[in-house]
């Protein structure tokens, strides 16, 4: 059998793969200590047909994630914290059913900020707050001051609720560890407000320039379906012309999730994951946050685990379809 | 703007387009960075090396000792593998055998891997006449299963073992390489046994004209020894082309074996 697969797996391209029959598990470890040896990759048995008594070779060495996806596509790099899913606008398409009336499943500062003090110690190198609207807590301001000690911070917000209140919250933030995100899906009214509702674009461009005033970096995120019509050159132009730099231009698909029936169909088999913590526990990427397939584990505490399981998970992932898996941006 | 080297290699399996692929990555950024072309035997490799259509050749050893030869000595290595300054042919038999040393080999039935293969064919024969052995007494069974790949592909050194474990030969021939992947035996239980190993003797190297600028080929070997390991993906890439640990300076005395083998056993020095 060796000298077969040996035969089979020279005539490979690197990245290849080849099956081979196994007629027992010691023909099995004789397989996975000759790929071992010869920088060749045994496929998992959790992940292989062990049923079908086979074992699947790619030749050489995997390419590092890492170094395909980039160092900040690592699961684990980055956190996302939901803080609440209450909000002040019920967006068509909200990829997590957030409006005025759903549950608020809050967080609390209490729990939130435990969570950011491990996940910092364990590698953890970004905090990304959202929902809902953030701005509709209280604590907001405090606890993103608190947050901040720990980790850099984005804040996901529509940039309505800056005034009052909430002026006061977005000014007790430190502008060097804190930026804001805000959501603008089209370069004139007519379609953000179609989906977020009447006035919502407005009060958001107005959010922009209070964050831009304030000393903040803004970033913004557009959410565009394929039967808007949104050019994506015009939404750049128009982006540019809020002095928004490039990089802080971020422009997604739908995704179907929660509220929306139509968009981009993600499954955590195909997605690169972003850890994501929620008050029902931590999920596989914050586009999946309320689907049940997503959820990684219920148990929070420690977040340290949660981290560890889902990179664990995110490697056999890569074994299983280092080709196939996708990053959907959401900052 | 960066002159752009000219890498030639063989295309001896398709793992070798991400090999070229990757080291071409590597080199992007660095003072000399390089582009590739394949050829499908080393005859052509080297025929482009010494018209100037490739400025860095990556040889075999008989690749190398040809090129020598071909430019009246107008070539000079440039780096090998750490595999590459300690390669050896091993020897081996069916388990069982109780065969040991050269002289085991002394009339029996020896398969060989292609003809034009320096470790699998040509200095296996070499190293047995030099420890004594009457190659007369010796039937040579030739598996050309690769020639002009000079036995990269492995498969004539597999189609040898494959003779001895079905008892169609007495023993094979086999590089190092081959040797290492069945485990020195481990991966082939109770089939195949160690009869003797040759000295250890050069094989492959980045090979250039005497001519080429020295300060472009000594920026390019810079940059090449410091390829990093514990790097993953120059490990990658290191693993693919079956270097261990890292990239070494060229072990020329190696090759003198090789150079005497050629001129001895007549093998035409220009293909």
């Amino acid at each position: 059998m060796i000298l077969d697969l040996i035969r089979a797996v020279d005539t490979l391209a690197a990245g290849e793969r080849h099956t081979v029959a196994v007629a027992n598990d010691s023909e099995r470890e004789l397989v996975r200590r000759w790929s071992e040896a010869t920088g060749n990759t045994l496929v998992p048995e959790s992940v292989s047909a062990k049923s079908e008594r086979t074992a699947t070779i790619i030749r050489g060495r995997l390419r590092d994630p890492a170094t395909v996806l980039g160092a900040e596509k690592m699961p684990g790099t980055r956190l996302w914290i939901y803080t609440n899913f209450t909000c002040n606008l019920a967006c068509d398409y909200c990829c997590v059913g957030s409006g005025p009336k759903v549950d608020p499943r809050e967080l609390g500062a209490e729990r939130i900020l435990p969570i950011v003090r491990d996940a910092a110690a364990w590698g953890v190198q970004e905090l990304y707050l959202t929902g809902g609207e953030p701005f509709l807590l209280p604590y907001l301001g405090s606890m993103v001051v608190d947050c901040a000690e720990h980790l850099p911070v984005v804040i996901l917000t529509n940039g309505m609720l800056f005034r009052g209140a909430g002026l006061k919250q977005l000014q007790a933030m430190p502008r060097d560890r804190v930026a804001m995100q805000i959501s603008i899906d089209s370069p004139t009214s007519l379609i953000h407000d179609r989906h977020r509702g009447l006035g919502s674009w407005q009060r958001a461009i107005a959010g922009v320039a209070t964050a831009k005033s304030e000393g903040f970096r803004v970033r913004v995120a557009a959410t565009v379906g394929g039967e808007d019509g949104v050019d994506a050159v015009e939404l750049q132009t128009f982006f540019d012309e809020l002095s928004i730099d490039r990089a802080d231009q971020i422009i997604r698909p739908v995704a179907r999730e929660g509220a929306s029936l139509e968009g981009v169909l993600l499954t955590t088999d195909t997605l690169i994951p972003e850890v994501t913590v929620t008050a029902q526990g931590v999920y596989w990427h914050p586009v999946a946050a309320t689907d049940p397939d997503a959820l990684v584990t219920s148990q929070i505490e420690p977040i340290s685990e949660a981290l560890d399981k889902v990179r664990d998970l995110f490697a056999e992932q890569w074994h299983t379809s280092a080709t196939k898996v996708s990053a959907f941006t959401c900052a | 703007m960066t002159e752009l080297l000219t890498l030639g290699a063989v295309a001896y399996s398709p793992a070798v387009v991400g090999v070229w692929e990757g080291m071409k990555e590597y080199f992007a950024d660095s003072d000399a960075p390089f582009d590739f072309v394949l050829y499908s035997n080393y005859g052509r490799l080297v025929d482009a090396l010494r018209k100037g259509e490739v400025d860095i050749a990556w040889n075999t050893n008989l690749a190398y000792v040809r090129a020598m030869l071909q430019t009246d000595n107008g070539c000079r290595a440039l780096a090998m593998r750490d595999i590459d300054t300690v390669y050896s042919t091993v020897f081996v038999s069916a388990a069982g055998s109780g065969r040991t040393g050269p002289g085991a080999v002394a009339g029996r039935r020896l398969a060989l891997g292609s003809a034009d293969s320096a470790h699998a064919a040509i200095l296996p024969l070499h190293y047995l006449q030099q420890a004594g052995v009457d190659l007369d007494t010796i039937t040579v069974i030739r598996f050309n299963s690769d020639l002009g790949k000079h036995g990269d592909t492995g498969r004539s050194e597999i189609d040898a073992l494959e003779a001895v474990i079905a008892g169609e030969a007495d023993v094979a021939a086999i590089g190092i390489s081959t040797w290492e992947k069945i485990g020195e035996g481990d991966f082939l239980p109770g089939a195949v046994e160690k009869v003797w190993q040759t000295p250890d003797y050069s094989h492959c190297a980045f090979t250039v004209l005497s001519s080429s600028p020295p300060e472009l080929t000594a920026a390019w070997t810079r940059h090449l020894m410091a390829m990093n390991p514990s790097d993953p993906e120059q490990r990658r890439i290191m693993t693919l082309e079956g270097v261990k640990d890292h990239w070494a300076t060229p072990a020329l005395d190696g090759y003198q074996s090789l150079f005497t083998a050629v001129e001895r056993q007549g093998i035409d020095p220009t293909w």
